[in-house]
């Protein structure tokens, strides 16, 4: 007995040494930078912007070594709420705060930092590559269970010549904290009384019930369920075009404020932002969506960088500093580079005057 | 006379071979049911993970949706073995509290609350570590605090394994050691320890499983990052690979869904490679 | 007998476990008492859940500051997690039961490491992992297949029609639930069943019983108790599985499941899912009602256990009064 348990107390060792020494191994192999002069900055938050910082922080990165910045999709919500408690130190967010929690925490700004825009999305069989036209007061009866087939009149009334098949519609929406149901709710609530009196918007709504309604998480959630769902309908970001293009979807044309039905192109998300660009208060809190004018896309906004006006060191608040005054900026972040794979727009000159001038309340 | 003769002149007797005969069949569809999902999830990760295989992945780190996982296969290392450590002698030492000595009231409500931890939502737990150690004691994500979690998971499973397999072991045994004069010590880590020692090792290794994959109570407690762990036990997260598999899916970008993939690739085969040399070592006992 | 210092270290180990118990419960119950005030008993019978207008000030409802129109109401949760896990124990069971035997009498001794450590692996694969392959293929699978075959053979029983547009929903996190629980309870009952001494089992021979009886009749009655224990830690593991099922069950919000297919959410995963939401709530109640919903899980949990509990209990009395 005695030699058996030694026997196997040793292999135990014997393995748990391996494991021990493969992991210093493993971490002594790996490159690492000057542990004395390391910044480490957490960006958390939107999955609408993740892309984007996804091909912002290596480029950002390479030029100042000793500076680490994680980014994490989490969503707008997540973003927001880690941005405020500090535990990161960039939230990325589709939505601005609102004045009660802006009063819960004063001190927190909200910095746009480029413009981007949101596709209602369907997956129809035989008329994916036709796009059908949608208006605001439509989706929120799509959504509120109103409309349940594709060929009601309703849809058909605004797709005139357009065959609709007799099937019930599935409609998809995010569980999770989500700054593209923000602007997708805020779209319903601008288009239509009856949806602002009952729903509202916000980063997360009491959805109606719809029997058989799905909930999907992170915008590539809504992009694998509507693929995988004949006769569903979703709202996804427009930086995962490729995703959609790639599931076959068809893109909804959008009934804007005048009347008209767009699609999302950079002629028509830049009017919409040019509509509303002067509005755009000092603390830039504002929506974007159903701004008037004949050729804008209705669902357009700011992508906002939630951060604390008082970071944990003046070390912390310069590295966040330089790393967002490089992202507004043209000739970085702003980039076409940068931007046009995610099909974004560039912040208008007067826009990022104003972020810039936010960014440097950051100590 | 055979048995089959025997079947034709007695019915009941056929009846029953019959019924053993479906019984049989059953159990073997019932094998079959379950070992067809784990070769399709086996194969699934292993055809769409193999094509991100490379020896970039285990020398760099991930790069926002690209890279490498070095940093995830270290921070996975990391959060497991520091869960292991703290929560198998204490989910051990709990198990032989409950078999040994636990017959009374409190050892009742030890093995109650025991089941009862293991029900416990893996969120609900990494909220409430998020609450405590992330925010009210200040450690901002970290390795510490995600082992801490872990281990918490784990404790539980490892004292009732312990207890069960430590209860299969015979009294007599027991008996013999304390009638020879052995302290309970003694009697505990010399004789009753070790015959239950495949159950307890079992238990390990399925604690070990279940660190190795939890994703949920990591996501507020370690957090995410993609640097190699520096040693730091608080004030720096640390990466893991079921994040990987978890957010990395949710990308738009192929290079992220292949490492989602190949991370799901490595977790399952650690996971395989654990389990085997678990067998190895409990079959050179024999 | 003096208490030696070994058994005084083992019960402190030991009590490691309740206090850690005691810990997250008053956690609990202490961050979430507002809300349960402000809930009240119809928490648990409300089927809308709202946060309220986020983007509108709050005002004082019962005197607790809320947003405007906030309510929340779990029954859709409560009924997602009963139901997910009642129909992944009715098949797991009996399944599970089948292997058991399977491994430990039918299959060939020297194919039983193999055999069992299959079975092993699947508690091994990760919540994600399961997660995954369900998106990835048991979905469309029973989008495509199994709900218009369950449609088409069971169709008269309204639970079972309708179909499935989209594979996501109850069915779905029923059967991945199942495949998680499967190895817990096998695993436990395969030992337990390798543990039957041999006297018992020659003397069931013996009888001239052939060996799936001695399996059924003989051995498992034996292992009665083991049986029951690990079906308590399988349910333990369904009641709690978040990330499988969140990826899985279609998120259902505001409406109950009408047939096995429906999308359906669970609280552990709704919790995940809302999490992030919740903590856009500047007054705080939709965390602190989250909390709640952790709570009511746990005492669900708790309440299963005693049953449990009690149904051992009452075996083992029978068993003894029968010697």
């Amino acid at each position: 007995m005695q030699t058996r348990s030694s026997e196997t107390l040793l292999r135990r060792k014997f393995l748990l040494g391996t494991l021990g020494g493969t992991t210093l191994g493993l971490v002594a192999l790996a490159p690492r930078r000057a542990a004395a002069a390391d910044v480490t900055l957490l960006e958390t938050g939107s999955s609408l912007l993740y892309p984007l910082f996804n091909l912002w922080v290596p480029k950002y990165t390479a030029m100042h070594p000793g500076l680490r910045i994680t980014t994490q999709s989490t969503g707008s919500g997540t973003g927001i709420a880690q941005a405020v408690s500090g535990v990161a130190q960039i939230g990325a967010s589709d939505a601005y705060m609102s004045s009660p929690q802006l009063k819960k925490s004063p001190g927190i700004l909200n910095i746009p930092l480029a413009i981007s825009a949101q596709t209602v999305n369907y997956n129809v069989p035989g008329l994916n590559d036709a796009g059908i036209k949608l208006s605001g007061p439509v989706l929120a009866a799509i959504y509120s269970g109103k409309i349940t087939h594709w060929n009601d009149p309703a849809i058909a009334k605004i797709n005139p010549g357009v065959s609709l098949p007799n099937h019930g519609i599935t409609p998809i929406h995010r569980t999770d904290g989500s700054g593209d149901t923000f602007i997708f709710t805020q779209y319903l609530s601008f288009s239509t009384p009856e949806w602002a009196n009952s729903v509202a918007y916000g980063t997360t709504i009491s959805w109606p019930p719809v029997q058989g309604g799905i909930g999907a998480i992170g915008n590539p959630g809504m992009v694998q369920a509507c693929g995988q769902t004949p006769y569903s309908i979703a709202y996804i970001g427009v930086s995962f075009h490729a995703q959609i293009a790639k599931a076959g979807l068809g893109t909804a044309l959008l009934q804007n404020r005048d009347g008209n039905f767009v699609l999302p192109n950079p002629a028509t998300v830049g009017a919409a932002a040019s509509a509303l660009e002067a509005k755009t208060p000092p603390d830039q809190r504002i929506s974007l969506i159903f701004a008037p004018g004949a050729s804008s896309y209705p669902i357009i906004n700011y992508e906002y960088a939630i951060v604390n006006s008082r970071q944990a060191s003046p070390v912390i608040a310069a590295a966040v500093r330089d790393f967002l005054t490089w992202a507004v900026d043209p000739s970085g972040g702003n980039a076409p580079e940068f931007l046009n794979v995610v099909e974004f727009l560039p912040l208008p000159d007067k826009i990022a005057a104003l972020s810039k001038a936010q960014i440097a309340k950051i100590r | 006379m055979s048995v089959s003769q025997l079947a034709l002149e007695f019915p009941r007797l056929r009846g029953r071979r019959i019924r053993t005969r479906i019984g049989w069949v059953l159990s073997i569809f019932a094998f079959a049911l379950v070992a067809l999902p784990l070769a399709d999830i086996l194969i699934l990760v292993t055809v769409r993970g193999i094509s991100a295989i490379s020896p970039q992945l285990f020398l760099s780190a991930t790069n926002g949706i690209s890279g490498g996982l070095l940093n995830a296969i270290v921070g996975t290392f990391v959060l497991s073995g520091g869960a292991l450590i703290i929560g198998v002698p204490i989910g051990v030492g709990a198990g032989i509290y409950l078999a040994e000595f636990g017959t009374g009231s409190f050892g009742f409500v030890v093995r109650f609350l025991s089941d009862v931890l293991t029900g416990i939502p893996s969120i609900v737990l990494g909220y409430f570590a998020y609450i405590t150690m992330i925010i009210g004691l200040g450690w901002q994500f970290s390795a510490l605090a995600g082992a801490i979690t872990l281990a918490m998971m784990i404790v539980p499973y490892m004292a009732r394994l312990t207890e069960l397999s430590l209860r299969q072991v015979p009294l007599s045994l027991r008996e013999a050691g304390y009638a020879l004069g052995a302290p309970e010590r003694k009697v505990v880590f010399r004789i009753v320890l070790p015959p239950a020692m495949p159950g307890v090792l079992t238990g390990a290794l399925l604690a070990l499983a279940i660190s190795v994959g939890e994703t949920a109570p990591l996501i507020y407690t370690a957090g995410w990052s993609n640097y190699v762990w520096n040693g730091k036990l608080t004030h720096e997260p640390i990466g893991y690979l079921t994040y990987v598999i978890w957010s990395f899916i949710n990308q738009p970008f192929a290079s992220a869904h292949a490492l989602a993939f190949a991370a799901a690739f490595l977790v399952v085969l650690v996971v395989l490679v654990i389990n085997v040399s678990a067998r190895l070592i409990l079959f050179a006992r024999a | 007998m003096h208490t030696s210092a070994f058994r005084i270290g083992t019960i402190c180990l030991a009590a490691l476990i309740p206090g850690m118990l005691i810990a997250v419960v008053l956690f609990l119950a202490l961050y979430s008492w507002p809300a349960i005030n402000f809930n009240g008993l119809g928490f648990l019978f409300r089927d809308t859940w709202s946060l309220g207008n986020l983007y509108a000030d709050p005002v004082s409802v019962h005197g607790a500051q809320v947003p405007i129109g906030a309510q929340y109401g779990i029954l859709v949760f409560i009924v997602g997690t009963l139901a997910t896990s009642f129909i992944a124990l009715l098949i797991a069971v009996p399944v599970s039961l089948g292997v058991a035997i399977f491994l430990a009498e039918g299959a060939p001794p020297r194919l039983r490491p193999t055999l069992s450590l299959i079975v092993e692996l699947l508690a091994v694969v990760p919540s994600v992992v399961y997660g995954l392959w369900g998106v990835a293929v048991l979905v469309p699978l029973i989008a495509h297949y199994i709900a218009p075959g369950l449609s088409a053979v069971l169709g008269f029983i309204p639970f079972f029609a309708g179909g499935s547009p989209t594979g996501f929903g109850l069915l779905s996190s029923s059967l991945v639930l199942t495949l998680m629980v499967v190895p817990i309870i096998t695993a436990t009952v395969y030992s337990a069943l390798l543990q039957v001494p041999r006297p018992d089992k020659e003397a069931a021979y013996a009888l001239g019983a052939m060996k799936f009886e001695v399996a059924v009749r003989a051995m498992l009655p034996m292992v009665r108790g083991s049986i029951i224990g690990a079906i308590i830690l399988g349910l333990g593991r369904a009641l709690g599985e978040t990330m499988a099922v969140l990826m899985v069950s279609g998120g259902a919000l505001n409406y109950l499941p009408a047939t096995i297919t429906s999308p359906i959410s669970t609280m552990a995963s709704f919790i995940v899912s809302q999490l992030d939401s919740a903590e856009q709530d500047p007054t705080g109640m939709a965390v602190r009602s989250l909390a709640e919903i952790a709570l009511v899980l746990f005492i669900i949990t708790v309440i299963v256990n005693v049953i449990a509990r009690m149904i051992t209990k009452g075996l083992h009395v029978g068993l003894a009064t029968r010697a």
